[in-house]
């Protein structure tokens, strides 16, 4: 870092850190050729990003982002704005079939690969962040949208998949057959939907072909006033009826393909698209920090999400601190950068704090756009012996080390609503910091003792800050928690 | 261009049906309605049920109750090859007996339904009904039950639980399995308690209720203390499903394990909720002696614990 801020900053390097940057992004050949010619103005370069970036939030994503993983596959291309949805509901309604259709009517409009029944059946174990879970994925895309979908066996397999995150989910298909109506574990589908945060949920009724008029009607009835009772807007939910087997065997079109068609238009408009994280306020957190003499205190880390630019205002968020500052200058590899966006690497020159006022762990934020908390209610997945966990359960009031973005903290572990907690379960705990840290809903952490991994989590809700006595509580022995229950009594 | 019709009408008859089942209903589209609300059985099946009775929704109920049997066995053959890897463990304990069954399911959704739930604390019932038929008056006597056995078990009005379980499978519409039971009797001084995890916090009482989780545990034990301390003995089940012991333990012949971690004998392992102590030493401090225990977890490999069921009636019928 100290090379960089160091070396003279003349025009050429400027541009020419433009350059390297651009091609990094947009690897296109013919953008490579245009960008070859524009390295010799530096202005006409500018021009290009600032047009590419106006761009960008008008259309999702302009931007392409080529990779090349083998020589044989296929690039992906990002043209669309990605969604993650997945199908919930009863074995033998036919959501692997309704899957299976999608991927085929796409697949004749050149839109996914078509799968077969059998290939996403068998939900594969898979393994994220030392977890396995069953879970089958399968991608494509409308005219609108990319999408990810996800298909799970079980409760559990859903709760995994949202704490490792590797697909969060931010809408559902509900799949209900119209010859059984709502089963009584349908409840606890939408249960489980409510569990992981989903707020949109589009309902398909399946095996039109085998029932009545009437039956669809009075299936769709009930279904809308479940999930009215669970908590949904269920007479503003989209209601798709049609029959996933017909599509797949290409018969009765009105019921078949066309309804697949409805479906997915209503999965288009009703289930919004995520934020993406570049348009969110930025945020880096600080994973060093460095003093140049003349020309101040250096942070480093990566973007997590935003952009920042020379001259923005800035906070720094941690260890019972907050710190306002100014962005005087961006850099990466070395070179000054222009503006960096989420997922850069970059090191980012402050105004008037000195280096021993920030540590690693802070965060360096917009102003006023997260806040340090210390206590939360979380999800989380405890590590069976085999994924390497731990082999003894645990009760209320262990001690464990949280670990999340760069900062690690010792916690109180509350565990709400059971007793104990084995390895291999998941289960909703409260968790006490000893000091505030920058958390936010939906962040992941993992929870360590020593040398162990013990879980793995999600932010699911913050909670009012700790008063005076429940923090000296945090610290308090097992023989005073004893003698204040003692004294209770 | 059919399609359109069919929303358009779908849409019209929602609204029609919502003020229909508002009001008495005595229109004949709201017939399946109400034989679909009023006994829960599947769409197709109330179809069917309205169609042979000429819509009379009195005679299509009791069509449906007198075949909802028939239809369950159907569809319970139907699944049956369909693996059971879910499902829950029920642990009863009513004054001196005992009985821990396990019921297995395909998914963990069905697990958490209260139809499900209900059921297994039928079965738990059943269970522990069969033992008050028999005499004992020995100690400790326990019964184990395997799959068959428990499916032959006869109600008091004369069905099987086979048949139960046909019913249950043909609401729920996932292959179902009742796979063990265990029965306890304890007389004279001996004592049971029985935890299943994960059980709900700040429960008064678990007498004479069946309690459901993934894990179970019945311990037997005998206690000078006049008091009886619940929380402890409860605390002995924890330890027992937490840590997984492979026997009590004999204070004189059983040495501790080098590594504690190791440890399979009861009374040496590290007391789950206070780590100073042994689980032996917290025994003793409470005057309490363990005479025997049974740990059930769901979906684990039961060839060995059924044997060790067999063997252990063998040795309490000693």
């Amino acid at each position: 870092m100290s090379h960089a801020f160091a070396a003279a900053v003349c025009r050429s390097t400027a541009s020419m850190s433009l350059a390297l940057r651009c091609s990094r992004r947009a690897m296109s050949s013919a953008r490579l050729l245009r960008m070859a010619g524009a390295t010799a103005s530096s202005t006409a370069c500018k021009d290009w990003q600032r047009s590419g970036l106006l761009a960008a939030p008008r259309t999702g994503n302009k931007q392409q982002y080529l990779r090349q993983y083998a020589n044989e596959k296929k690039v992906f291309e990002r043209t669309k704005p990605h969604c993650n949805v997945g199908t919930i509901g009863h074995v033998d309604h036919g959501k692997t079939t309704l899957t299976a259709a999608i991927t085929k009517v796409l697949a004749d409009k050149q839109l996914a690969e078509s799968k077969k029944y059998n290939e996403i059946d068998n939900a594969p174990e898979e393994k994220a962040r030392g977890i396995t879970i069953n879970v089958a994925h399968v991608e494509y895309q409308t005219e609108t949208r990319h999408y990810g979908h996800t298909d799970c066996p079980g409760h559990a397999d859903y709760i995994k998949n949202m704490i490792t995150g590797t697909a969060q989910m931010d809408g559902a298909i509900l799949v209900v057959a119209a010859t059984d109506g709502a089963m009584p574990q349908t409840r606890e589908h939408m249960l489980l939907a409510k569990q992981i945060g989903i707020d949109h949920i589009v309902v398909f009724i399946n095996k039109v072909d085998a029932a009545d008029e009437e039956m669809v009607d009075l299936v769709e009835m009930e279904i809308r006033e479940l999930l009215t009772e669970m908590g949904y807007d269920g007479d503003k939910i989209p209601v798709v009826k049609g029959s996933a087997l017909c599509a797949l065997e290409d018969k009765s079109p009105e019921i078949g393909k066309e309804a697949i068609l409805k479906l997915l238009q209503e999965v288009d408009s009703f289930i919004p698209t995520p934020v993406r994280e570049l348009d969110k306020p930025f945020l880096l957190p600080v994973e060093n920090v460095y003093s140049i003499p003349g020309r101040g205190t250096v942070v480093t880390g990566r973007l997590e999400r935003g952009v920042v630019k020379k001259g923005m205002e800035c906070e720094f968020v941690g260890y019972n601190k907050v710190l306002k500052s100014t962005v005087t200058g961006v850099e990466m590899f070395h070179q000054i950068l222009e503006e960096a966006q989420a997922g850069d690497q970059l090191g980012a020159l402050v105004r008037g704090v000195k280096r021993d006022d920030i540590k690693r762990g802070m965060v360096m934020c917009k102003p006023g756009s997260v806040k340090a908390l210390d206590q939360l209610e979380a999800q989380v997945y405890i590590l069976s012996k085999e994924e390497g966990g731990r082999t003894k359960p645990f009760m209320s009031f262990i001690q464990l080390q949280m670990f999340s973005r760069t900062w690690d903290c010792a916690v109180q572990v509350q565990i709400p609503d059971k007793e104990m907690v084995m390895p291999g379960e998941d289960t909703k705990l409260v968790l006490r910091l000893i000091r505030p840290m920058v958390l936010e809903q939906g962040q992941r952490f993992t929870l360590r003792d020593g040398n162990l991994t013990l879980g793995t989590g999600v932010v699911t809700s913050t909670m009012p800050p700790l008063t005076e006595s429940q923090r000296s509580e945090l610290t308090e022995g097992k023989k005073a928690r004893e003698k204040k229950v003692a004294a209770k009594k | 261009m059919l399609l359109q019709k069919i929303f358009t009408r779908a849409l019209h008859s929602t609204r029609h049906l919502y003020a229909a089942s508002g009001g008495s209903g005595g229109l004949e589209k709201s017939a399946l309605a109400a034989l679909r609300k009023k006994t829960g059985y599947t769409f197709a099946n109330c179809k069917k049920a309205l169609e042979k009775h000429n819509n009379d929704v009195g005679l299509a109920e009791k069509w449906l109750h007198e075949q909802a049997q028939t239809l369950g066995w159907s569809k319970a053959t139907k699944v049956a090859d369909r693996a059971t890897a879910q499902g829950l463990i029920g642990v009863l304990i009513r004054g001196n007996r005992g009985a821990m069954v396990e019921l297995n399911c395909e998914t963990d959704f069905v697990a958490r339904n209260d139809t499900f739930k209900r059921f297994v604390d039928h079965v738990a019932c059943m269970c522990l009904h069969y033992t008050d038929l028999t005499d004992f008056d020995g100690d400790l006597w326990k019964l184990g039950f395997d799959a068959d056995a428990l499916k032959n078990l006869r109600t008091e009005e004369g069905r099987t639980l086979g048949d139960h379980l046909a019913l249950l499978i043909g609401a729920i519409g996932e292959n179902a399995t009742i796979r063990r039971a265990l029965c306890f009797k304890a007389n004279n001084d001996l004592r049971l308690v029985g935890y299943a995890h994960p059980a709900p916090t700040n429960v008064g009482t678990t007498e004479g209720i069946t309690q459901v989780g993934k894990y179970g545990a019945i311990v037997a034990y005998r206690s000078t203390h006049k008091l009886l301390d619940f929380e402890f003995h409860k605390s002995i089940c924890q330890q027992i499903i937490g840590m997984k012991p492979m026997k009590i333990g004999e204070y004189d012949k059983d040495k501790p394990a080098e590594n504690k971690d190791d440890e399979t004998c009861l009374i040496h392992q590290e007391y789950l909720l206070d780590a100073d102590k042994t689980v032996g030493e917290a025994l003793q401090e409470h005057n309490c002696e363990i005479v025997d225990y049974h740990r059930f977890e769901c979906g684990e490999q039961t060839e060995r614990s059924l044997e060790a069921i067999i063997r252990s009636q063998h040795q309490s019928s000693n």
